[in-house]
């Protein structure tokens, strides 16, 4: 467990704008954007119609609800962890025992059954395991502040992407003050206890210390929404409805970010106390 | 736009499993994720799904499960004949002009639709219920007006409402019909293993009895199956209110919980079932009700647990930590909580597992607890 989200202050009724943080974490998560039939791939990082989708899960949306409200968010995603590549191996059959259609179609339009008969599909799904991001979502506080009570109380189950993966908590981490990219570089690095040990290990090995070093800083890779970026992702979502599901494209920008590690903190759990006491060689002489 | 109350029952549980290959990837071996940077078991959801709902509808009565048949007229003429009296080819009349306005195409026999419809057999005897009384009636208009007719009744209603409880727990596609679209109440994570976990390869081989009557020597065949064994964590969730919309009957949704959980925690994939008799049952079940929000406690298990203890045992203290971690941080008191275990009543774990999660009791009083209060959290919702 990470350190708990502030209480997001009440509405003030006023449109300024906000940033509600989402800590998107949990052994698999799937973020596809141009997925065809038996082919399941993701993104390295959460999508926008991701992102968007489990904000409009969370507060009870319908498929076909129109978006108008939450398009206009802009959306930037720090990298706290990135995980590895996960390539699932997952069948599909007919449940009616039935030979699976041809890929092409004849004159008619029509699909033939294979011949000979192929019974099951393969399909390739993708995961990312083990990975931690930050999804910073700017807009109308109200709006902000609305969405970050339904993440906490949803309506509809969240998943990262698919619905075989639920997030760990904390997801909601709170409304923040500021510009998008001042407040991805003010919070606490989200990712594990045991990714932050081994990477402070790895600190102290690269000076030839033989003892973990704990920087304040770490170099973490981010993706924000500019319509001045230079790079375009086609994740944008115009509607979920699955009569006139549509996307467009968005215009962003990469970069790095300086943020604090959150070394040293505050050890929680019972274990922990005894590492953070150290090792006292005058307590065995008694002195 | 959701039927009230909103209740999310997690289902947590632990399960030790021996040596076994229950769920394969496309090279034969156990599947399996990194997760704390080390190497875990893995069974898909879509794997223990199934078996959940092979268990499930073995022990449900055939009324609440769903049927797929290509012969829904002439099921649905054969119910409004049994109501009336009319000839059997009214009956079939009505019964095509009762289904026309879901726009199946006809097959190429006379009472068959072109593809396979899935649907309930209550949704179908509601159906019939519409023209119940009237079907002499309705019997003697002509096409154009028994159209009319049908068009002022909810046939599209009955079959969006009143879902057996198998599509109303796993959900349906139809993919001509997306109205008669079901999104499943329940969710279900990849199992995963609580402690690192590596491969191995069992070598074998197989003796062929025919050579060796002839004093022949050797293999009559060599292969290898991998496998592994693991205490795996185990996490469905199942939203009350979306069951509720789903079947539109209270009674119907406690029962539909209360039997996914008996089947969730039961059943078992049964991948190289015969050459590694992996059948087990849970060592814990936590049943968690929340009006909040589903919490998943896998991250109680990214640092792995190690060799040198009991497995299942510290994998249940992890649990127990990360749930009150979980409940004190957030302050969010969960509804219900009950639990059932298999670790000395007596011990450390079961002190700490009754302080955080509730007294321990047998599954099935665990169920009748469940039930128990799910039937009072709809009651006074619907007060």
């Amino acid at each position: 467990m990470t350190t708990p989200p502030p209480a997001t202050p009440a509405p003030q009724g006023t449109t300024t704008e906000a940033v509600l943080l989402l800590r998107l974490a949990g052994p698999l998560q799937s973020w596809g954007s141009r997925s065809a039939f038996n082919r399941r791939e993701t993104n390295p990082e959460p999508t926008k119609s991701g992102v968007i989708g489990l904000l409009a899960a969370a507060a009870g949306m319908a498929r076909e609800d129109p978006l108008d409200e939450l398009t206009p968010l802009s959306l930037g995603v720090r990298v706290d962890q990135p995980g590895t590549l996960l390539r699932d191996y997952h069948t599909v059959s007919d449940f009616r025992d039935r030979p699976l259609l041809q890929a092409g179609v004849s004159a008619k339009g029509l699909q033939k059954p294979t011949s000979p008969a192929k019974y099951t599909h393969v399909t390739t799904r993708y995961y990312l395991q083990d990975a931690v991001f930050v999804a910073a979502v700017a807009g109308p506080r109200d709006l902000l502040c609305t969405l970050d009570q339904a993440v906490r109380a949803p309506s509809f189950p969240l998943a990262l992407g698919r619905r075989s993966c639920p997030p760990t908590q904390p997801l909601a981490l709170g409304l923040r003050e500021g510009r998008l990219e001042h407040v991805l570089r003010k919070e606490p690095w989200q990712a594990s206890r045991r990714a932050r040990e081994q990477y402070a290990a790895q600190c102290g090995r690269e000076q030839e210390l033989d003892r973990p070093l704990y920087p304040a800083c770490i170099d973490r890779s981010v993706t924000i929404e500019d319509p001045e970026g230079d790079d375009v992702l086609h994740d944008a979502p115009v509607s979920f409805d699955p009569y006139a599901r549509s996307f467009t494209s968005r215009r962003v920008r990469h970069g790095w970010l300086s943020i604090p590690t959150g070394f040293p903190r505050p050890d929680t759990t019972d274990d922990g106390a005894d590492e953070a006491a150290g090792h006292d060689p005058f307590a065995l002489l008694g002195w | 736009m959701l039927t009230e109350p909103r209740a999310y029952i997690d289902v947590h549980i632990l399960q030790t499993v021996p040596p076994a290959n229950l769920n394969r990837d496309d090279q034969g071996n156990p599947k399996e994720a990194y997760y704390g940077g080390v190497r875990r078991s893995r069974v898909s959801s879509q794997a223990w799904k199934r078996a959940t709902r092979l268990h499930f509808t073995e022990r449900m009565p055939e009324q609440d499960l769903a049927t797929r048949t290509r012969r829904i007229s002439s099921a649905l003429a054969g119910l409004i004949g049994a109501d009336s009296d009319l000839p059997a080819e009214s009956s079939s009349r009505l019964a095509s002009a009762l289904l026309a306005p879901l726009k199946i195409s006809a097959g190429k026999k006379e009472g068959d639709t072109a593809y396979l419809f899935f649907y309930g057999r209550r949704q179908l005897s509601a159906v019939a219920d519409l023209v119940r009384g009237r079907a002499a009636e309705l019997a003697a208009l002509d096409d154009a007006e028994l159209a009319a007719e049908i068009d002022q009744l909810p046939v599209q209603e009955k079959f969006s409402t009143g879902h057996p409880m198998d599509v109303a727990l796993f959900g349906r596609m139809v993919a001509d019909v997306p109205a008669l679209k079901v999104d499943a109440a329940t969710q279900v994570a990849h199992a995963l293993s609580t402690h690192a976990v590596e491969l191995e390869f069992d070598y074998f081989t197989a003796v062929d009895d025919e050579t060796m009557k002839e004093q022949e020597t050797g293999a009559g065949m060599i292969g290898t199956i991998g496998f592994n064994s693991a205490t795996l964590y185990r996490y469905a969730s199942v939203s009350l209110h979306k069951l509720l919309h789903n079947l539109t009957d209270e009674e119907a949704a406690v029962t539909a919980v209360e039997e996914f959980v008996t089947s969730f925690a039961r059943s078992m994939p049964t991948g190289y079932g015969n050459s590694f008799g992996h059948r087990t049952l849970p060592s814990l079940v936590a049943v968690v009700v929340r009006t909040d929000q589903p919490v998943n406690l896998v991250s109680a298990f990214e640092e792995p647990v190690g060799a040198h203890s009991g497995i299942a045992a510290e994998s249940a203290r992890r649990l127990a930590r990360e749930y009150a971690t979980a409940t004190s941080v957030w302050g969010d008191t969960p509804a219900f909580t009950a639990l059932c275990h298999t670790f000395e009543s007596s011990g450390k774990i079961a002190e700490q597992l009754k302080d955080t999660f509730a007294e321990p009791v047998a599954f099935p009083k665990l169920l009748a607890g469940l039930r128990a209060h799910l039937t009072d959290t709809v009651k006074r919702a619907t007060r």
